[in-house]
Parts: C-alpha cells; structure tokens; sequence
C-alpha cells in the first residue's frame, strides 16, 4: 500500500506586503510596495505510512500550520511535492478532501446556534454519504467520546472542551484515512486535553486512520503519536519516535515553589537553581536522576509551600536543546539560509 | 459637595466637558462620517435627477428649492449619532453597572456626549450637504437668508433626534435587539416628517394630522427654511422643537429609570 | 519506525459521487441548515422580518403620498413604482435568504475563515454564501407578495414574471456583492467599503431608471448594476417584452459568470499565500 503522506522537499516562501488602513490605503496599496519575504517552510522532507500516529511538533510560527495547510491543498507549495494518499493536495484538493479529516484549533465546523446533529447531518451530504452507515458512524462516535447527553444542546451552551470533542466527532464521521489536527488542544484544561488524547489514540487506533497532529504543547505529542517531527523555523530538526525523544530529550521539569518562608533549600541531585527571589525559587530538575515526586517530597519536608507548579520547559528550550545536542547554533528567527 | 449647593455652572460643567471630549474623539467615528456623506451625496445625486423629472409648478414645489430642502432634512438626520447602540451595548455587556454609581447622570452624560459628536457631524455634514446641494441644483434657492435659520433650527433638531434615540436605546433592558424599534422610529420620522417631500405638499388631512407630533418639527422643522417661510412659522417652529426636547427628553428619563428597575430586577 | 496497518474499519465509506446532483443536494440542505439556525432564535427572527416588512412598507407609503401629489416621475406612475419595489424587494430578499453569507465576505477572506470550506468536498464560494441566512429576507419576501395582491399587479399573468425577475435579480445581486468583496484577495480589508457599495446598490435599484443621466446609466448597467437587479426585472412585469426578458436572462448569465472567475482568481491568490497586511504608519 502506498505511503498516507510522503513529502519531498516541500518548501513555502511567501510575500507579505503592508498597506495602511482605509481606502486610500487600500489604493496606495496597489502601487507602493514595501514587502518582505516569509520563508514559512523549507525544505521539508518525511515519509508517514499508513496507521502511522505522527505528532507535527515546534514552536508558534514554526510553519507547522503552513505545512498542513498544505498537505490539505489550501496553499500550493513554492518548490517541492507532496502526495497525500497517492493525491497531489494542490491539483486534488476536491478529491483529497472526501478522505481526510481535519481539525483546526482555532476554527470550527459547528453550526453555532444549532445542536451538533444539525452540523452532523449536513456533513453527511457534503460528503455525500448514505444514511445508514453515517447514522451508525455517528452513533458509535458519540458514545465512544461520550458526549450521548450534550448532543442535542445548541453549541453554544457548551464548553470549550465538549466542542473540540464534537469538533473531532464531526471530522471522523466520513471515516477519512487521515486526520490532520492542528492545536486541537488549544485553551483547553489539563482534564480537557487528556479526554481528547485518549480519544484520539483510541479512534485511530479502532479505525487504522493516520494521524498527524500539529501542536506546540508536547504533552500532545506525548499521550497520542508514536513518532514526532521537530519543525523550527521552518525546517524539519527532527524525526524520531516519542520514546527516543522523551529519554533524550523530555526529562527535565521545571519546578517553581511559592513558600511561606523567604527560602528553601531542596538539595537533590540533578535539581539545579534557575532562580531564587524572595518567597519564589524555581528548580530545575532532570528527572532521568531525580523523579519529581521526590523533589516535591523534599520541599514539603522542607518548608510550607503556598502555591506548587510542575512544567515541562518551553518549547524553544527544546529546541535549542535539540540544535545542542547535534552540535549545531540554534539559528535566530528569521535567518535567511 | 452636595448637589443642592453646587451652582448651575459647576453642575452643568461635567456634561459639557463630556461632549468636548466626545467631539474631539472622532478616530473610530471618521469612517462611519464618511460613509454618512458618501450616502449623502449618493442620496441628494439621485434626486437632484429625480426632481427635474416630475411635472410641477409654483414655488411650492420648485425643483431647486426641493434639493435644498431634502439636503437640510439628511443633514440633520444623518448627523444625530447612534446614542440608541451605545446604550443598547451598555446594557448588554453589563457595563451601565459600572456608569451608574456616579455624581452625574448616566444618560445625561451618554446623551451630552452623543450631542457633542453631533454638532461636529452637523459642520462636517454641513460643508459637504451645502455644497452639493448648490452644486447640484445649480445655486441658491429664491430668499437664501432664511437658509441661515436653519443653523439654529437644525442644531434644535438633532438635539431633540438625539433625546428620541436615547428614548429608543433606553428600551435595551426589554429587548435584546433595539434596531426594529428604531427602524420605527425612523420611518416615522421619513413619513410623518416629510424626509423627501416637504410637509406642505402633503394630503391636506395627513398634513394636519402630522403637524403636532415631534416629527413634523424634526425634519420638516429646519428644512422649511428652503421654502422662505415667514417669521411666524419660523417662531411656531422653533417653540414647538424646544417644547419636543422637553417633552422627549423626560420620555427618555422616564423609559431609562423604568429599565433600571428592570435591570435590578432580573439580576443584570 | 513504521507500524503495520490495523484492519480496515466496519463501515467502510462510500466513494464520493461529485455531480450536479450532489451539488444541489448540498445547496438544499446548506439552505434548510442556515434558515435553522436564522430560526434557532425565534424572537429575533420575527422581530428582523417583520421589521424589514414594515419598512419596506412605509417605503411605498412615501410614494404613495408623492404621486397623490405629482402625476408621475419620469413617465412612471405609483403602479410602475409598486412593481419595481414588489421585484426589487423580492430579489433582495431571496438574494439574503439563500445567501446572505456575500455580506461578511471580505471579512472571511481576509480572517481566513475560507479554510474551512476549503478542506471540504463542495464548491468553496456557494459553501461561503450560503452559510449565512438572514431573517430580514423574509419580510422583503412578504412585502413583494403583499404588493403584487393588493394593488393588482397580481394578476396571474404577471406572477411567474415576478418570480422570473426577482430570481435573476437575486443572481445578479449576490454576483456583485461577490465581485466586490472578492477585491479583499488582493487588496486586505475591504468589509466596510464592499458593505456600503452593496448597500448603494439597493439604494440605486429603487428608482425608476428614467431619472438619471446617461453617464450615470453606464455605471448602474455594470458597477452598480441596478439595471439588472430592479428595472429589468420589473420591466418584465409591467409590460413583458422579449427584448426586455433577453436582458433580464442575460444579466442573470453575465454577472454570476465573472462573479465566479474574479473568486476564482482570487482563491488562485490566496492560495500562493502572498498577502497584504494592514498596518498603521
């Protein structure tokens, strides 16, 4: 069977010109033009079989959603192909879309005023499915994201976490081989984002579909996929199985004590000090040597702390860990190349 | 200070400043005052033509005279701001919570500051609607000194077009939506006040039945002057539009207070 | 690094069957999905319509007293005025009701709210206007039948006339509010200047033609083409001609047609990704 995505090279440069406000700015705009280039995506090149779980993973502005953007055939490339199950996405994008599914974060597919049913049942005409096996579909999903008593309330009166669940029900119901997600667990609470990780692992896991899921919040890429590719800046850094990258490269925490005392003192090994203010000391801990349950255990023994909060480090620390590791500067934003 | 021993200017001082800065504060407004004379123009092209096809005679019904008048009467609808959106938002984001507990009156301030957008819409609106209308009809009409007149009677108007939108806006507590209540009102104002032809071209029995209402005096009020009416008329006018600001403004007052109650009563 | 593919699922999907058919399949239950929500607030519903009813009405009452004072205008009497509003209304509101969604255009190109039609199997541009509905439609619908059945313009020979036009009037509408806000592809925000030239449009359609200057006609037969919109359309019904149904049909081919190309050109647009920014200073 041929590959779900396979992608050479695909490259994305665009120009962005600026104008100012109001119709004489829109007219002016037509003739002078101060512009500059966005190099979103370059040269990005990987290969996602089909079941295959694949976490699409880096900072904002990385060029990930350029990058679905053009696996889904919104943006034709600059330079370079792409074949999403065996459609060039650009020149097929009709027919492509009958067998994906997508999920952007940022926008929804839900009718607002109308209960998902509504928006359920037009997208079994849009992609022109019969009744009976869309309403079994349909029924199945529901009931697996557990969502059988909010099914027919407006969207409206929902919640931001029960929406994307029926955001991700509505991308699944034509059984699409492929589902894109793209920060599907944006604004989300910490209970929220594991429902629809699970789910997400479950669904593609019942149904074999292939899943690439953009994200800047690694605990994405860590519940649902099983291999992840690292993009800054607009290149592809990395592309590695989960585990690989967890051992290398996920095992430090950053962990900020408020206490009621001015400081503490929670020596351990590899816990190191990033910072330490009046009532406020922030660690660092490399949970490979030390697991975080211990450091907490410490500080409790140690002092009366007022607040606790357990991160990974940012994305870009990542990164640059990343570029580090393979000996390499990491780049400022926007280099040219 | 208690309001009882503040002297008149120092009490009437806040709601003068309120309008000052509501008229310097033009940025988001240009674009919706340039829409407004676009729509103006628009409006006066079309019948500046229209008015040349219709077969009349007299100075009643004087094509030139007929421009003028239906420039006065856009002029001084088109220059009477939104108040009705404002205090519809107010109510539905909750923020007349907030404007409340204060020294001065909520929908004074609201309505000063309204009026001081007004008067820079009506110099605005003014320049634009007097020289199209003199370029599109081809000059002055017969006796233009009586066009001076109406100066007063137009800044008169909005003021009472104004207080009627506060009215309209002061409604928010019950409805969700003030629009329809203010089409209503608007179309009233284009019928009953002769928006396109002037009152005394009317049905003799809509004529009579019209002229005691605050419409008539609204539009029909300041645009007369077009048609040179004699002192008499001007005076009638100019007391009826002082005796509707009153009247219409304790209608708002009255309709604003009703809705706080109703405010309170459903919890915001 | 590659899994095996676990078994296909149960219910395996139907291929897509593009067409005609599935098209209009689609427009139908967009139409009856919009109306819905325009419905979901019952309230609000009847107070747009029935708002947009009553002002459409008093629009005619202000004729009316006119021509109890002048004989005509133009040529035209208060009855050729009542067919003009009766069509022009109806093709408004059939224009708003099937796809009021042209109205927000420029906003959703410029939002990049287009992606989400674009990943989905069915033409982006009527997906677009028809995902909106207005309830006001509903009254312009109403006005138009209460018009041809009270002042005898109902007359059953003019009634399909009347549907005839007020559907080519409704293509020709929308085809110019698309043309206009499609302008945003290449020049960024253009929400509030596409708005105020639809609303000219009416404006426009809801005067006899004969009043306005030669120049003037040339822009309302193209840019602002209330020519097709009202005085065709409801020429058909005052006195019916084949020359005049020809423009009418004509009008309702010409406009959707570079509607559709000058989209088209637009999405090739924003599919290169270049695009304006509006920035102060």
């Amino acid at each position: 069977m041929p590959p779900a995505l396979h992608v050479t090279r695909l490259s994305k440069t665009f120009r962005v010109r600026e104008r100012r406000p109001g119709f004489v700015g829109a007219l002016k705009g037509l003739f002078s033009r101060p512009s500059h280039d966005v190099r979103a995506v370059e040269d990005v090149t990987f290969t996602i079989e089909r079941g295959e779980r694949v976490a699409f993973v880096g900072p904002n502005g990385a060029g990930k959603s350029t990058t679905i953007k053009m696996l889904t055939g919104i943006l034709h490339p600059t330079s370079g192909t792409a074949e999403v199950l065996g459609f060039v996405p650009w020149a097929q994008r009709r027919e492509l879309a009958y067998r994906i599914g997508t999920v952007f974060g940022q926008r929804s597919q839900l009718w607002w005023h109308l209960p998902p049913t509504d928006t359920f049942e037009l997208l079994r005409v849009v992609y022109d499915q019969d009744r009976a096996p869309h309403a079994a579909r349909r029924d199945r999903l529901v009931d697996a994201f557990q969502l059988g008593d909010l099914v027919h309330r407006p969207v409206k009166t929902l919640s931001l976490g029960e929406r994307m669940r029926f955001e991700i029900v509505a991308s699944l119901l034509h059984a699409p081989d492929v589902l894109l997600l793209d920060e599907p667990t944006i604004g989300l609470d910490v209970v929220a984002k594991s429902v629809i990780r699970d789910l997400v692992r479950e669904r593609s896991t019942q149904d074999g579909a292939t899943v690439l899921l953009a994200s800047h919040d690694t605990g994405d890429m860590e519940a649902v996929c099983d291999r992840v590719l690292v993009i800054h800046d607009g290149r592809l850094l990395l592309d590695r199985p989960v585990g690989e990258l967890r051992r290398t490269y996920l095992r430090r925490k950053v962990v900020t004590l408020a206490t009621a005392e001015p400081r503490v003192d929670v020596r351990l090994p590899g816990v190191t000090v990033r910072e330490a203010s009046p009532h406020r000391t922030v660690l660092e801990v490399d949970t490979a040597t030390t697991p975080v349950e211990a450091v907490i255990q410490a500080a409790l023994a140690a002092t009366r702390l007022e607040d606790l909060t357990v991160e990974d480090p940012p994305m870009e620390e990542i990164v640059k860990a990343i570029y580090a590791s393979a000996g390499r500067v990491a780049p400022a934003a926007g280099s040219a190349r | 200070m208690t309001a009882s021993a503040t002297p008149r200017r120092r009490r009437f001082a806040p709601y003068l400043a309120a309008a000052r800065l509501a008229a310097r504060d033009q940025t988001t407004g240009w674009a919706e005052a340039v829409g407004r004379a676009a729509f103006l123009a628009v409006l006066l092209f079309i019948f500046s033509s229209l008015w040349q096809h219709v077969p009349m005679s007299g100075a009643a019904a004087d094509p030139r005279r007929l421009l003028w008048y239906l420039a006065i009467t856009e002029w001084v609808f088109l220059s009477v701001p939104s108040i009705h959106l404002t205090l519809e938002r107010d109510v539905r984001t909750g923020d007349v919570a907030y404007r409340l507990p204060r020294p001065v009156s909520y929908l004074g301030m609201r309505v000063a500051e309204a009026f001081g957008v007004a008067l820079v819409r009506l110099a605005i609106l003014g320049v634009v609607a007097a020289g199209l209308a003199f370029a599109l009809s081809g000059g002055l009409p017969p006796a233009p000194a009586s066009l001076l007149l109406a100066l007063p009677l137009g800044v008169l108007a909005v003021l009472l077009g104004t207080l009627a939108q506060a009215a309209v806006g002061a409604t928010a507590p019950w409805v969700d939506d003030v629009s329809p209540i203010y089409w209503i009102w608007q179309k009233a104002a284009f019928v009953l006040g002769g928006l396109i032809v002037p009152l005394h071209l009317y049905p003799d029995w809509l004529r009579t039945a019209v002229a005691w209402t605050p419409f008539a005096v609204l539009l029909n009020g300041p645009a007369r002057t077009a048609f040179a009416p004699s002192t008499a008329d001007v005076l009638e006018t100019a007391g009826l539009l002082v005796l509707w600001v009153v009247l219409v403004g304790a209608l708002a007052r009255a309709i604003h207070h009703r809705g706080l109650r109703a405010l309170g009563v459903h919890g915001g | 690094m590659t899994t095996s593919a676990p078994p296909r699922p149960a219910a395996a999907p139907v291929p897509p069957r593009p067409g005609l058919a599935s098209t209009a399949r689609f427009l139908g239950a967009l139409l009856g999905t919009s109306v819905k929500e325009s419905f979901a607030n019952r309230g609000s519903f009847w107070i747009q319509a029935v708002g947009m009813f009553l002002n459409d009405v008093i629009w005619i009452a202000v004729w009316g007293i006119f021509f109890a004072r002048f004989d005509h205008l133009g040529g035209w009497t208060f009855d050729d005025m009542v067919a003009l509003y009766a069509v022009t209304a109806g093709a408004v509101g059939l224009a708003v009701i099937t796809g009021a969604g042209v109205r927000d255009l420029a906003r959703t190109i410029t939002e990049g709210s287009l992606d989400v039609f674009l990943v989905q199997p069915k033409p982006v541009l009527l997906h677009a206007l028809g995902s909106k509905t207005s309830a006001a439609g509903w009254g312009d619908l109403a006005n138009c039948v209460l018009l041809l059945a009270v002042t005898g313009q109902g007359r059953l020979a003019a009634v399909p006339w009347v549907i005839v036009g007020a559907m080519a009037g409704a293509v020709v509408f929308l085809s110019i509010g698309v043309i206009v806000h499609s302008l945003a592809f290449w020049l960024g925000s253009m929400q509030v200047l596409a708005r105020q030239v639809w609303e000219f449009t009416i404006t426009f359609s809801l005067y006899p033609e004969s009043i306005f200057p030669g120049a003037l006609r040339v822009l309302l037969y193209t840019a602002i083409p209330a020519a097709f919109i009202g005085w065709f359309p409801s020429g058909l019904v005052r006195a019916f001609s084949l020359e005049g149904l020809a423009w009418c049909l004509g009008g309702a081919v010409v406009f959707p047609l570079a509607a559709a190309a000058v989209f088209h050109l637009g999405l090739r647009r924003y599919a290169s990704g270049n695009r304006v920014e509006v920035r102060a200073g």
